[in-house]
């Protein structure tokens, strides 16, 4: 009798552990409503797009445009994925098909190593050696490039361990057919391994492309955090997160919802991007069967 | 006995099948022995059917034949295979790649690439440098010889993966023959398919006689007694995999002097 | 003369020959470029940093807004941090997964809506988490700027690793555990705790190492949730900086801050790995213990 009570218990105690782990997206998104509605309320939000620059706090003229920041925030992640995706994938094929059984192994190990490292470590490391030498070829330094360059960094792992595992799940009948055809190394990574791996590929990019949008500390710190719509690669800019970050420690009341409306929007771009890639997937998934 | 269709280009003396001699042949995978000391001399033209149970090495010995070994990389090879006048295939400067452009291979279950018919096709064709104008006709004529030109001539550009079994085993036996090869080599071909599509593949097998030399490995003695000339049976002596009998296909059935031998033809054992 | 059977065309042979030696040069550079700058960065750590690790300045206080001194208090804000986010986030994560993978049916309604929502939590990026943080668990709940708001908010960032690599651990179980404890009587709590939690250990620890690695890392979630300080804490309540915040703090607003930087750095690497390690030695521990008895 007793073992059926704690049956029941143990039944209703990870059921509610479920619907709690479940239902905090739904919390933390009404929360961020509940701090935004003040903005969307007095209708500032129009101003997001209609307003040129970005100066909430300003008594003269408060400006509220987002647009600076949302074009900073997808060019340094389209910059950034721009400069991974060719490296991750030619390092993937390298290490699936050329690379030696030790290399290989050191390669993941370090490819994992890098995957773990935390965003602060690189981004302190952009301070210290990448903005000085981009401060070389053209002051300041801090710029949309160097940005781009060390979220790359970060992203690239992404990007180079789900081609690695697109490519190993390239079936050996396949590269057996290729063999057997007398079709080179070459040949069978350019027409058959590769196609075949497009959508692995496809897939490790749109999760570099969601966590570079979402990345606050690169950025913060390498951005130079100057709210404009950059004119050269060797302009400071300043991506939303890095707006966020800064801004939340001082922002008035209104400033404040300001940020959690932007925040908002990030979790809708965000959300999307991922949304996009599950439902890519459950197309898979329907066409196999 | 369905009626098949060679092609005409199969009375030019010049695309005949070439002679296979191996000599000696041992493979081993790190400290697995497969094969020890096997040797077989494979006439041109001929169809050489190698039998024996599983576990035994065929697909081994095949698989030294076009040098497919090399992409194991535990894989030794000793011992010396040799093609036509004596050019032998193992030693340096060998180039694989043109190698397996004179033997094929089709194997069990059929592989053909993820993509469009034409592009199976045209990516080997391309990659020997075949020019881009003679590509179709090779892709019809081919397909004729395997008979599926009617059944898939309109459907040239869909995905090579939406056809049936035998359709898809068809297609690897043309893509292997498109590259006008001197010997093809088939690892139990018709295996995963039903027994009536395992005949129409094995019908086309059949008629590739005289034009390439075929070496055929099957479990099915039937299959060996109907299609091959000659035949090779496999045998494990000593824990390691070797051949114990050889000969003209219809004299080792009906007379086969080595005991396992007469066993396995029998069907008794193995 | 008769034609040979190996005949290659030579220009053929060499443009294959060019494509593989384009494409593994190629790959080898992007490899070796990748590796570089990891390389460059954890040599630059080390060069910087090495010197300052210490017995001192892993316990003594901190000085000078630390340029000097140690990072004692700062190590064991982390650690709570890290407890009061494990101590929230394996309960719900574990038990949630558990549910799915035990209770319910794989694609019903309630099945699919859990699953939804820990998947759209997973792709809340950090810096909104920790404006939830600030008005959840600070303001809402009046935790305040403390190591208990900031262990919080990285539960929901460490959540759906849980989540999501327990439930894979629970479907790479053998599928003849489950008609087995049936067929001898065993209730669902029993099979659940005896049989199957003990099988999927392995993988459920190594979903909690990604996590633990993943709250170690993370900086922007804290920076208004767990606060500043850099005193020792004395309960969960007080305020505390992690060791990551420490690193932000120094490389932007603390001049001459690059050394002692460099030094929590490696320190921060150091305990990444340390749990690494120790997750893996434990996942082999279990299986061994579990397949000699």
């Amino acid at each position: 009798m007793c073992r059926l009570r704690i049956d029941w218990l143990v039944r209703h105690l990870l059921g509610v552990l479920a619907v709690v782990a479940g239902g905090l997206v739904v919390v933390v998104i009404f929360s961020l409503l509940q701090g935004a509605w003040p903005a969307i309320n007095s209708g500032l939000l129009g101003h997001f797009f209609s307003d040129p620059n970005w100066q909430p706090g300003s008594v003269r003229d408060p400006q509220y445009g987002l647009v600076p920041m949302l074009a900073g925030s997808f060019l340094v992640t389209v910059a950034a994925a721009l400069i991974a995706t060719p490296l991750g994938v030619a390092g993937a094929v390298f290490h699936h098909f050329y690379a030696p059984r030790q290399i290989a192994k050191w390669n993941l190990r370090a490819m994992e190593l890098l995957a773990g490292m935390p965003a602060v470590v690189l981004g302190f490391w952009g301070l210290t050696v990448v903005v000085p030498a981009i401060a070389r070829i053209e002051p300041p330094g801090q710029s949309l490039l160097a940005a781009a360059l060390v979220l790359a960094l970060m992203i690239l792992p992404i990007i180079a361990l789900t081609t690695q595992a697109a490519l190993a799940a390239v079936p050996l009948s396949q590269v057996q057919a290729a063999a057997g055809l007398g079709i080179g190394r070459a040949g069978t990574i350019l027409k058959i391994a590769l196609p075949m791996a497009r959508r692995g590929i496809g897939a490790g990019v749109l999760l570099a492309l969601a966590r570079a949008i979402g990345e606050t500390l690169v950025v913060v710190m390498l951005c130079g955090n100057i709210a404009q719509i950059p004119g050269s690669l060797f302009d400071p800019i300043r991506p939303v997160t890095s707006t966020i970050a800064l801004e939340m420690g001082y922002a008035t009341a209104s400033h404040k919802s300001l940020l959690y409306a932007a925040g908002l929007i990030l979790v809708l771009v965000v959300g999307l991007l991922v949304g996009w890639l599950s439902f890519r997937k459950n197309l898979d998934h329907d066409a196999v069967n | 006995m369905k009626n098949v269709t060679l092609s005409t280009s199969s009375t030019n003396p010049a695309s005949s099948g070439t002679a296979i001699s191996i000599r000696d042949l041992s493979i081993s995978y790190g400290d697995f022995e497969a094969i020890k000391d096997v040797n077989l001399e494979i006439e041109a033209g001929s169809v050489t059917a190698l039998v024996g149970p599983s576990g035994c090495g065929k697909s081994s010995f095949l698989h030294a034949l076009n040098r497919l070994t090399d992409l194991v990389p535990t894989c030794r090879v000793a011992g010396s295979v040799c093609f036509g006048e004596g050019e032998a295939i193992y030693g340096r400067g060998i180039d694989v790649l043109a190698l397996r452009r004179k033997v094929g291979m089709v194997f069990q279950k059929p592989n053909p690439f993820p993509q469009s018919i034409r592009r199976n096709f045209e990516i080997p064709l391309r990659e020997h440098g075949v020019p881009k104008k003679e590509v179709s006709g090779i892709i019809e004529q081919c397909l004729r010889d395997v008979g599926l030109w009617e059944e898939v001539r309109d459907r040239l550009d869909r995905s090579a993966m939406k056809l049936s079994g035998g359709q898809q085993q068809r297609l690897c036996i043309a893509r292997a023959l498109a590259l006008d090869p001197k010997v093809i080599l088939f690892d139990e071909p018709c295996s995963a398919l039903d027994p009536i599509t395992s005949s129409v593949v094995e019908d086309h097998i059949a008629a590739l006689r005289e034009r390439v030399t075929v070496v055929i490995v099957t479990h099915n003695l039937a299959q060996a007694r109907r299609i091959s000339d000659r035949i090779a049976v496999f045998w494990i002596r000593d824990g390691v995999g070797t051949i114990v009998e050889k000969g003209v296909t219809a004299e080792v059935f009906a007379n086969p002097q080595d005991a396992s031998a007469r066993c396995y033809l029998e069907g008794v054992c193995g | 003369m008769a034609s040979s059977f190996l005949t290659p065309s030579t220009t053929k042979t060499r443009r294959a020959q060019i494509g593989d030696w384009l494409i593994g040069g190629a790959g080898a550079l992007a490899s070796f470029v990748t590796l570089g700058a990891l390389t460059w960065l954890l040599f630059d750590l080390i060069r910087l940093g090495l010197p300052h690790l210490s017995f001192e300045f892993l316990t003594g206080d901190m000085k000078s807004a630390g340029r000097e001194g140690g990072i004692g208090p700062i190590i064991i804000s982390t650690l709570l941090i890290l407890g009061c986010c494990l101590l929230s986030a394996i309960p719900l994560g574990v038990g949630c997964a558990l549910w799915l993978s035990e209770y319910v049916q794989r694609g019903s309604r309630v099945a699919r809506a859990i699953t939804g929502g820990v998947d759209l939590l997973a792709s809340v990026p950090s810096i909104v988490f920790g404006l939830f943080g600030m008005t959840f668990f600070c303001q809402f709940l009046g935790l305040g700027f403390s190591i208990l708001s900031g262990g919080l908010t990285l539960t929901c960032m460490v959540l759906p690793i849980l989540v999501r690599t327990t439930l894979s651990a629970m479907n790479a179980l053998p599928p003849d555990l489950r008609p087995a404890a049936g067929a001898l009587g065993l209730t669902k709590a029993t099979m659940l705790g005896q049989i199957l939690l003990p099988a999927a250990l392995p993988g459920i620890m190594i979903g909690i190492t990604l996590g633990v690695g993943r709250a170690l890392a993370e900086t922007a979630a804290l920076l208004f949730t767990s606060g500043y300080a850099t005193r020792w804490p004395e309960t969960i309540h007080d305020s505390g900086r992690a060791i990551s915040v420490h690193i932000y703090d120094l490389a932007m607003n603390i001049p001459n801050g690059g050394e002692k930087a460099s030094a929590s750095a490696l320190v921060l690497l150091l305990m990444i790995f340390a749990v690494n390690l120790v997750a893996t030695l434990l996942a082999d521990r279990w299986l061994k213990t579990r397949s000699l008895s």
